[in-house]
């Protein structure tokens, strides 16, 4: 028994150049968020609460990292004798082989593993994005509509339409227009990067794309517009729940702050759709007598002898006395010594950061990346050091 | 791979924990924000190479095996070994004084017996620590030893009243005496006093268990003492912390004492790691009018209220206004606004509506039931 009704092909390879230091030493996909998460842990938690048991993720960019995070995929339940999680890094064959060129490429190349499960329905996500969706409601959409090809589709704030994938539907939801990045977009209703395939359908398409020589191999820039002009049945699932997309420093910085605020639409807190991660196991975190902490989120493990300010603060992390973190997120494993002021600063993973060193600035002063300081995993910053917002410090190799 | 498996006797209740023991043995009282007793006694096990551990559990199982699992928290869901639950049986009563009955072993007999590992660990599940075993499972090895007994030199101040056995020893560290606390004059106890937790060889084992289960329920410990003259009876020294909870007081004590980083240092800020159940709750989130000081929070909390030298465990609400000082609020509690507690300790999903004051003191805390709505 392993034929499947539906499975899961996950982008998860991509570099993440845009967001500088966090991506340095590994996937996007292993990023943290929230405090506890990987960003990826949303992605994976959708499959478990949507009944999807088998999911390939397709890696390439620093792997390491991002593989022994998943493991079996145990901590998101995606374990099973019928499917599970399987890593697909490029791979060589007898004649060919090559790394990914391009989302579509990616999955072109592992077709024997669709083959192997032999699904009705494929569904393309990506690695990279923040929301809790049950997909079972898009593909009960999708057999509703006979469609073919079904996006999922979110209203985002006309001004913003522009940086995404722009659709125009006709009243029954199918699709009679796809723009990437319009200049003038005449629709604010935005692909939100998930697709799901009639499984001969996604063959079909990507073969025609292997052909084509002129193609990126992408599935947002070339199959949706060439499976439209087959005049293939495209339909827009409206997803009206909570989305985003953390591929800039800027759009990192915002989500996890919104996390910050009461009546979050993303919800951590629903015990009826939990997310869930792979943890490290630590005791509950400790608050000295000298520490303040203001509208924030800490995790287990962390020492907290400072001012905490609305920030989040990830497993692990140290706070000295007389440390300020303002406006700031702080990722796993972090210390910051003695009397440091950490304002609008991304801290990577193990960074430390000695005694008296001010990072950042309050507020939005510095027209680089909305004022944001970056310092990249692993940096030491030396004791006094003085960093300007909005720069991005990256460890001397 | 380390050559011994695991027993823990998880069984042992109390009637002086107030209502915490009521319905779960010790093992499975919370303890520590997000651990229970048990996960101690499991995890020092495991993180001493031991793959396969035997819980010898009381009539009241189920908050044990809710917490447990098939063990997969503690690396324990395996083909090879593994987490295997010996119903013990002393099913009705709760205020068993034995530590080790025999009778309880004999009941599980095949656990014993369908392995081919030489020696057996043994520890009561009533204890907080954090020790590697490594190193006393080598000694007994190397001194062929039949029986090694894991003891604690005492300096008069930490002497911990709830001990029983106190060893005698020779230069090297072989057992000539073994003292019942009951039997002997205040002066001439020995220092070392026995902290509950033996290796013994699983050939042995076997052979007191069939020779000694018609006397019914004995102490292994007492087998022990009285055959000491023909064993090769060994102890290991520990400097560890560890500590016996049974009465409320002790809970309370001990349970404030993780606020003191020394003590947190020894339990858990070293390389081995206390395992526990996980549950993937979110971050704790402090509102705007949280203040908190001297306490440890565990995950999934919402904190709008005050804190002050507590100790506060998973998914617990604080309101606005409330005020929770020198407490330990277990999982799930609601606290709601302009409540205050002092030298309390609420137990599982305790509700304590607004304006409502609760005040222990420290010599007994006050301890409110689980799922008690105030």
């Amino acid at each position: 028994m392993k034929r499947q009704e539906c499975i899961a092909m996950l982008l998860a390879g991509g570099q993440g150049s845009r967001l500088g230091g966090l991506t340095k030493n590994r996937a996007k996909p292993a990023v943290s968020f929230c405090g506890k998460y990987r960003i990826i842990d949303f992605t994976l938690s959708n499959c478990t609460n949507s009944n999807i048991n088998t999911v390939g993720v397709l890696i390439q960019y620093k792997p390491f990292l991002l593989n022994s995070y998943i493991g079996l995929g145990s901590a998101w339940d995606l374990d099973n004798p019928f499917g599970g999680v399987h890593i697909l890094p490029p791979f060589l064959g007898e004649t060919e082989g090559s790394w990914y060129n391009g989302t579509a490429n990616a999955v072109y190349q592992n077709y024997e593993f669709i083959d192997y499960y032999d699904p009705e329905y494929v569904i393309i996500l990506s690695g990279d994005h923040v929301y809790k969706m049950d997909y079972t409601d898009m593909l009960r959409f999708h057999k509703e509509k006979k469609s073919e090809i079904t996006l999922a589709t979110i209203q985002v704030p006309w001004e913003e339409a522009s940086r995404f994938g722009i659709l125009t539907i006709d009243t029954d939801a199918r699709i009679t227009k796809f723009t990437e990045k319009p200049a003038e977009p005449d629709s604010n209703l935005a692909s939100m990067g998930v697709y799901i395939f009639n499984g001969s359908t996604l063959k079909q398409a990507l073969i025609a794309d292997k052909g084509d020589y002129l193609s990126q191999n992408d599935f947002g820039k070339n199959i949706i517009p060439h499976q439209l002009k087959q005049k293939k049945r495209v339909y827009a699932y409206k997803f009206n729940g909570y989305w985003r997309d953390v591929g800039t420093i800027e759009s990192y910085y915002q989500a996890n702050m919104e996390s910050l605020r009461d009546g979050h639409f993303l919800n951590i807190f629903d015990p009826k759709f939990r997310i869930f991660s792979n943890e490290d196991i630590f005791p509950p975190h400790f608050v000295g007598e000298t520490a303040k902490i203001e509208n924030s989120l800490i995790c287990n493990g962390c020492i907290v002898h400072g001012n905490i300010i609305n920030s989040i603060l990830a497993p692990g992390v140290y706070v000295g006395e007389g440390v300020e973190i303002k406006d700031s997120i702080v990722l796993p494993y972090v210390k910051v010594h003695k009397g440091s002021k950490i304002y609008r600063t991304i801290l990577g993973e193990n960074a430390e950061i000695m005694s008296h060193c001010i990072i950042g600035a309050e507020g939005n002063i510095s027209p680089a990346q909305e004022g944001i300081a970056v310092i990249e995993d692993y940096h030491q910053v030396p004791e006094g050091t003085v960093i300007d917002a909005g720069m991005n410090v990256y460890r001397s190799r | 791979m380390s050559n011994a498996i695991g027993i823990i006797f998880a069984n042992s209740g109390s009637d002086n924990l107030q209502g915490l023991a009521l319905e779960r043995p010790i093992a499975a009282v919370p303890f520590g924000g997000r651990y229970r007793i048990l996960d101690f006694a499991l995890s020092s096990m495991v993180n001493s190479g031991i793959r396969t551990i035997g819980l010898v559990t009381p009539h009241q199982y189920r908050p044990l095996l809710d917490h447990l699992g098939a063990g997969k928290d503690w690396f324990l869901e395996r083909k090879d070994g593994g987490l295997f639950i010996l119903p013990g049986v002393m099913h009705a009563l709760t205020g068993n004084k034995h530590t080790f009955c025999i009778k309880d072993l004999e009941n599980n007999l095949e656990y014993l017996q369908k392995d081919f590992v030489e020696n057996v660990l043994i520890s009561s599940g009533d204890q907080i620590f954090n020790i590697n075993f490594r190193d006393t499972l080598e000694e007994h090895k190397d001194k062929h030893a039949d029986v090694t007994l894991i003891y604690k030199d005492n300096n008069n101040s930490d002497n911990d009243p709830n001990s029983e056995i106190f060893l005698e020893l020779d230069e090297d560290r072989r057992v000539s005496n073994i003292q019942d606390k009951n039997g002997v004059e205040g002066n001439d106890l020995s220092p070392s006093q026995f902290v509950n937790i033996l290796l013994i060889r699983r050939e042995l084992l076997l052979e007191i268990i069939k020779k000694y289960s018609s006397f019914g329920c004995i102490d292994l410990m007492t087998i022990i003492a009285v055959n000491r003259g023909v064993l090769k009876v060994f102890g290991s020294p520990t400097s560890s912390l560890i500590s016996t909870i049974r009465t409320i007081k002790d809970y309370y004590d001990r349970s404030m004492d993780l606020l003191n980083l020394n003590v947190r240092e020894q339990l858990w800020l070293g390389v081995d790691r206390t395992h526990t159940k996980i549950v993937d709750n979110p971050p704790t989130k402090y509102t705007s009018k949280a203040k908190v000081q001297n306490s440890l929070i565990a995950s999934g909390c919402t904190i709008a209220g005050e804190v002050i030298n507590s100790i506060v465990f998973r998914g617990v609400i604080l309101e606005q206004g409330c005020r929770i000082q020198n407490s330990i609020i277990m999982p799930k509690c609601h606290i709601y606004a302009n409540a205050q507690t002092n030298f309390t300790i609420l137990d599982k999903s305790v509700r304590v509506h607004g304006e409502n004051v609760l005040k222990g003191s420290e010599s007994h805390p006050l301890v409110i039931l689980k799922k008690t709505v105030i």
